[in-house]
C-alpha cells in the first residue's frame, strides 16, 4: 500500500452517510415547517385583518345629514396604535383614518372582492386588507333607508407573525441538531458494536503465519451473513496455500537431502583418495569417480531446474513463447528414433503402433497439436520411454500405443507406454511420480537416476491440463498412460512464436 | 571391530565403507534399505551401527528405536542432511549416540566412528594399555613394555578387540563376527593362525617373556589374567 493512499474507515463512511441524510432530513422538515407555519400563521392573520376590518365597518355611522352621507366614528373604535385603516365610501370621498395613515396610495377601489397587498410605513411590513362593507342608512325609512358602499383598506404590521414563524422554525432547526448531536455517537457506537465481529475475525486472521496455520474463524463471524462468505474464503485459501507451502517446503528439504548427499559423495570420494599415498592408476581411477559424481549432482541440478522452470512459467510475464509441439505423432516418432541406439544396447525392442494416422484421412486432420512446448513434449516422451527401457528386461520389447479420442467438444490423445520388465511393487505405486522417489535402492545402482524423471512428466503433463498415470503388475512390466488435450489452433498465438526461438533452452 | 553402513546412496555407501576399511581396518557390512539394515542389525555382531535417516522400506529413525526397543546396545552414528535442532534433539531422544550431518568429512567420521566403538566397549581413551601392552587406537601401532612391535591388519585387530575386553573369554566366534564382514570366507582357524602368529610377535618383542593371550580350550581366547589390567590411559 503506498503511503499517500489514508486509510478509509467504513464506519466513519456509514456514520458520516447516515448523518449527512439526517441532515437533509431536518432540512426539509424546516422547510417544510416554514412553508406550512407560514401559511397558518398567515390564514389566522388574515381572519384577524378581516375581524379589525368588520370592527372599522362598525365604526361608519350615518352622519345625519341631507344627502345622507355615511362618516367614521373613530372615538368608539379600540384598536392596535400600530395599524393602520383608511375608509372610504363609494364615492372615492374619504371617510377617516387611523393616525398613521400617512402617504399611502389609495387602494384600487375597482376591486370587488376582498384583496390584500404590501405596504412599508416607517420601515414596518404591513399586510393590508382591502374589503367592501355597506351600511344601510335610515332603514326606518320606508323602501328600506338607503345603502350606502364603504370601501376600507385595514393594514396591520407582519412582524409578529414573522416573529412567530420563525420561532417555530429555530424550535424546529434546534431539535434537528440535537437529533444529530444524540444520533452521532450512537451510530457510532451501534456501528462499533456491529464491527465487532469483523474485529475478531481481524485478529485471529493475523495470528495466522508461516509456522502456525491454525485459523479457527470465531462463530460470531461465520454466523454473520456479510462475514460468512470472507471467513470462507479466508479459510480456503489458508488451506491451499498451507498445502502449497508444505509442498514446498517438503520439496525443499528433499532437494536440499539430494544435493546435500550428492555433495557428500563427490567429497567423500576425494577425500578417500587422500587417505592415503595411492599410485597413479589409483588416482585416475579415483577422479573419473569423481567426475561421474560430479556429473550426477550436475544431472540432479538440471532437471530440479526443468522442474522448477515447468512449475513456474510465469502467465503474466510476456516472453517469447518457445515453439508448441504441434505434431505430437511427429515427435514421438522422432524421440523414439533417438533411443533407438540406447534400446539396441539393452537389446529392447521399441514400436510405435498408431491407430490415428494408420487410418487414411485427410493430412491436414491428422496433425496432433498439443499445448506443450515442442522441448517439453519430446522431454516427456524421451523421459517415459528411458524410464521403460531402464526397466525393460533385456530381449523383451515396448509397445507405444498413441490413440485419440473424439468427445463432443474436445479431443483427447492417448499415448500409453507399455513395458515388460519387472513392474513396480503395488506399495511404491502410488509413490512413482512424486519427487525423489526412487523405488528399489538395488534398481537404482544398476540404472542410476535421479528421482525427478517422472516426476518431470508428470509436471508437463498437467501443465498441459493433462494427466498421466501408471499402472503395474508385478514381474509382468508397467504402463505408463499420459492424456493430453488438443490444442485448438488460434493463428493469433502462433504468430507470436519466434521459428528460430526455441532450440535455445531445450536441455542437454 | 565391525560396522553395519545403511545408506541408499550407492556410491557414499562404496566410499564410506571404502574408508571405514582401509582408515580403521574395520570389517563393513553394508544394507542399502532401512529393513535389510534392521535384518542385519538382528545378528547383533556390530559394534557401530552408521545409519542414513532417508532410507526407502524403513526410515532411520524407526530403525533406530527399533533397534532400542529391543535392548540393543550397538553405539548408533546418524548421518543427516536434515537441518534444525529439532530433528537432532528427536534423533539423539531415540537412543542415537552421534550424528553427523551431510556433507561430512570422511576423516571427523572415522574418528568418531572410532570413538563410539571405543566408547561403546568402554573405554574413554584411544590409547588402551593392558599387562604392559600399549595399544594406540589411532596410530593403530602397539608397543610392549615400550618396545614397538610390528603387527599385520588382522593381528592388530584381534590384539585391539581382545584388550577392549581384559578379563571377558572371546570366543573365535565372536572375534570372527566382528573382525569379517559377511563377504569373508569365514573358518575358524584363520583366527588360529592369527593368534599363534599375534603370540609369536608379541613374545619376540621381550626377552624373557610372560604369556600375554591365553587360550581357552573350547571357550576361546582371553587376555592372561594375572597381571591387574587396566584400561587407564597412559599419557
Amino acid at each position: 500500500m503506498r503511503a499517500s493512499i489514508q486509510p478509509r474507515s467504513i464506519a466513519f463512511r456509514l456514520i458520516a452517510a447516515v448523518l449527512a441524510v439526517e441532515l437533509v432530513s431536518s432540512l426539509a422538515v424546516i422547510f417544510l415547517s416554514l412553508g406550512y407555519e407560514r401559511h397558518s400563521h398567515f390564514r389566522a392573520f388574515d381572519v384577524m385583518l378581516h375581524g379589525r376590518a368588520d370592527t372599522v365597518i362598525g365604526a361608519v355611522q350615518d352622519a345625519e345629514d341631507a344627502s345622507d352621507n355615511v362618516m367614521l366614528n373613530q372615538a368608539d373604535l379600540h384598536l392596535p396604535s400600530e395599524d393602520i385603516y383608511e375608509v372610504t365610501d363609494a364615492a372615492g370621498r374619504l371617510l377617516g383614518r387611523s393616525p398613521n395613515w400617512q402617504g399611502v396610495p389609495a387602494a384600487s377601489p375597482a376591486n370587488p372582492g376582498d384583496s390584500f397587498s404590501r405596504m412599508t410605513i416607517n420601515d414596518r411590513h404591513y399586510r393590508v386588507l382591502s374589503t367592501h362593507g355597506s351600511r344601510i342608512v335610515d332603514p326606518a325609512d320606508p323602501g328600506g333607508g338607503k345603502l350606502r358602499q364603504v370601501t376600507i383598506l385595514y393594514g396591520s404590521p407582519t412582524y409578529h407573525v414573522w416573529r412567530a414563524i420563525r420561532g417555530a422554525v429555530e424550535f424546529y432547526a434546534a431539535g434537528s441538531i440535537l437529533l444529530l448531536l444524540v444520533t452521532g455517537p450512537l451510530i457510532a457506537w451501534l456501528l462499533h458494536r456491529g464491527l465487532l465481529p469483523l474485529r475478531q475475525l481481524a485478529s485471529l486472521a493475523a495470528l495466522v503465519s508461516v509456522n502456525s496455520w491454525q485459523f479457527s474463524p470465531p462463530d460470531s463471524a461465520r454466523t454473520t451473513t456479510e462475514l460468512a462468505p470472507l471467513t470462507q474464503a479466508i479459510e480456503n485459501v489458508l488451506q491451499r496455500l498451507e498445502r502449497s507451502f508444505r509442498q514446498q517446503q517438503t520439496f525443499v528439504s528433499d532437494a536440499a537431502h539430494e544435493l546435500k548427499t550428492a555433495v557428500a559423495v563427490i567429497k567423500s570420494s576425494l577425500q578417500l583418495l587422500g587417505m592415503k599415498a595411492r599410485t597413479a592408476a589409483e588416482y585416475k581411477a579415483g577422479l573419473e569417480r569423481c567426475l561421474s559424481d560430479s556429473l550426477r549432482l550436475e544431472e540432479i541440478v538440471a532437471k530440479m531446474l526443468i522442474l522448477a522452470r515447468i512449475e513456474n512459467q510465469d502467465r503474466s510475464v510476456p516472453r517469447p513463447l518457445p515453439p508448441p509441439a504441434d505434431d505430437f505423432a511427429e515427435i514421438l516418432r522422432q524421440t523414439v528414433a533417438d533411443l533407438q541406439t540406447i534400446a539396441a544396447l539393452r537389446s529392447v525392442e521399441m514400436a510405435v503402433s498408431n491407430q490415428t494416422l494408420s487410418s487414411p484421412a485427410d493430412p491436414s486432420s491428422t496433425r496432433l497439436p498439443v499445448p506443450i512446448a515442442a522441448d517439453d513434449c519430446s522431454l516427456l516422451i524421451s523421459n517415459l520411454l528411458l524410464n521403460a527401457l531402464q526397466h525393460s528386461e533385456p530381449q523383451s520389447n515396448i509397445e507405444i500405443r498413441l490413440t485419440l479420442e473424439s468427445n463432443s467438444n474436445s479431443q483427447t490423445l492417448q499415448l500409453e507406454i507399455e513395458d515388460h520388465g519387472d513392474g513396480i511393487d503395488p506399495e511404491e505405486l502410488p509413490h512413482v511420480f512424486d519427487r525423489f522417489y526412487r523405488g528399489d535402492p538395488s534398481r537404482t545402482r544398476s540404472t542410476g537416476g535421479t528421482g525427478l524423471g517422472l516426476a518431470i512428466c508428470k509436471a508437463v503433463a498437467e501443465k498441459a491440463g493433462g494427466t498421466i498415470a501408471i499402472a503395474s503388475q508385478p514381474s509382468q512390466g508397467a504402463t505408463v498412460t499420459v492424456r493430453l488435450p488438443l490444442a485448438n489452433e488460434a493463428p493469433s498465438q502462433q504468430s507470436q512464436f519466434l521459428p528460430e526461438g526455441g532450440g535455445e533452452n531445450s536441455p542437454g | 571391530m565391525r560396522v553395519l553402513l545403511v545408506e541408499d546412496e550407492v556410491r557414499l555407501a562404496e566410499n564410506l565403507a571404502a574408508a571405514l576399511r582401509d582408515g580403521p581396518g574395520f570389517a563393513v557390512d553394508w544394507a542399502a534399505d532401512g529393513q535389510a539394515g534392521d535384518d542385519s542389525a538382528r545378528l547383533r555382531c556390530y559394534d557401530l551401527v552408521v545409519l542414513d535417516l532417508m532410507l526407502p522400506r524403513l526410515d532411520g529413525l524407526s530403525l533406530l528405536r527399533r533397534l532400542r526397543s529391543r535392548g540393543d546396545p550397538t553405539p548408533v552414528l546418524i548421518l543427516t542432511a536434515k537441518e534444525g535442532a529439532r530433528s537432532i534433539i528427536e534423533l539423539l531422544n531415540a537412543g542415537a549416540d552421534d550424528y553427523l550431518a551431510k556433507p561430512f568429512d570422511l576423516g571427523e567420521l572415522i574418528a568418531r566412528a572410532k570413538a563410539l566403538i571405543r566408547r561403546g566397549m568402554g573405554a574413554a581413551h584411544p590409547t588402551l594399555t593392558a599387562l604392559g601392552l600399549e595399544v594406540n587406537t589411532l596410530e593403530q601401532t602397539v608397543r610392549r613394555e615400550g618396545v614397538p612391535v610390528e603387527l599385520s591388519p588382522t593381528e592388530y585387530r584381534i590384539l585391539e578387540y581382545l584388550i577392549h575386553r581384559p578379563r571377558a573369554v572371546v570366543s573365535k566366534r565372536e572375534l570372527l563376527e566382528h573382525l569379517y564382514d559377511y563377504n569373508w570366507e569365514h573358518h575358524s582357524n584363520v583366527i588360529e593362525a592369527h593368534v599363534s602368529n599375534l603370540r609369536k610377535k608379541l613374545e619376540a618383542a621381550l626377552p624373557n617373556p610372560e604369556p600375554v593371550i591365553e587360550t581357552m580350550r573350547g571357550r576361546g581366547y582371553r587376555l592372561a589374567p594375572e597381571m591387574s589390567p587396566s584400561t587407564k590411559p597412559r599419557l
